[in-house]
């Protein structure tokens, strides 16, 4: 008599993982594009 | 469909790293780091919508979310008006 075992293998799903570093790398490169800063309060610094 | 324009209180001036823009109204000063980005912005009012605008700036599509961002981000600051 020939047994037969069925294993079944669950692949961990990259997609999630992809979606945040994109969204990461997207925020990164947003953050590089523009700077943003306020004068106020700088009179007498220059 | 996203219409974006330069704000009427923003002055906007090139530098070597890319431009300046001022707001006389709320008085805070944003550094644009990037050349296509001050293309995008400063021609952004001629464009049917802002992806035309980002094609015709030379975007590469995979930088477009990111460019996106930073245009809502310009939103937010007042520097950037949207219809």
């Amino acid at each position: 008599m020939t047994s037969t075992v069925t294993e079944s293998v669950v692949s961990p799903t990259t997609s999630e993982t992809d979606t945040d570093t994109a969204v990461a790398a997207d925020e990164v490169l947003a953050e590089l594009l523009i700077e943003e800063i306020s004068i106020d309060g700088m009179c007498g610094v220059y | 469909m996203t219409h974006y324009a330069l704000h009427p209180q923003v002055g906007l001036r090139d530098e070597a790293f890319g431009a300046l823009a001022y707001h006389y109204g709320n008085r805070r000063l944003t550094f644009l780091n990037d050349a296509r980005l001050v293309t995008v912005v400063r021609t952004a009012a001629e464009h049917q919508d802002i992806d035309d605008a980002l094609a015709a700036a030379g975007v590469p599509d995979g930088q477009r979310p990111a460019y996106l961002t930073a245009l809502q981000r310009l939103h937010d600051a007042e520097i950037l008006t949207c219809e």
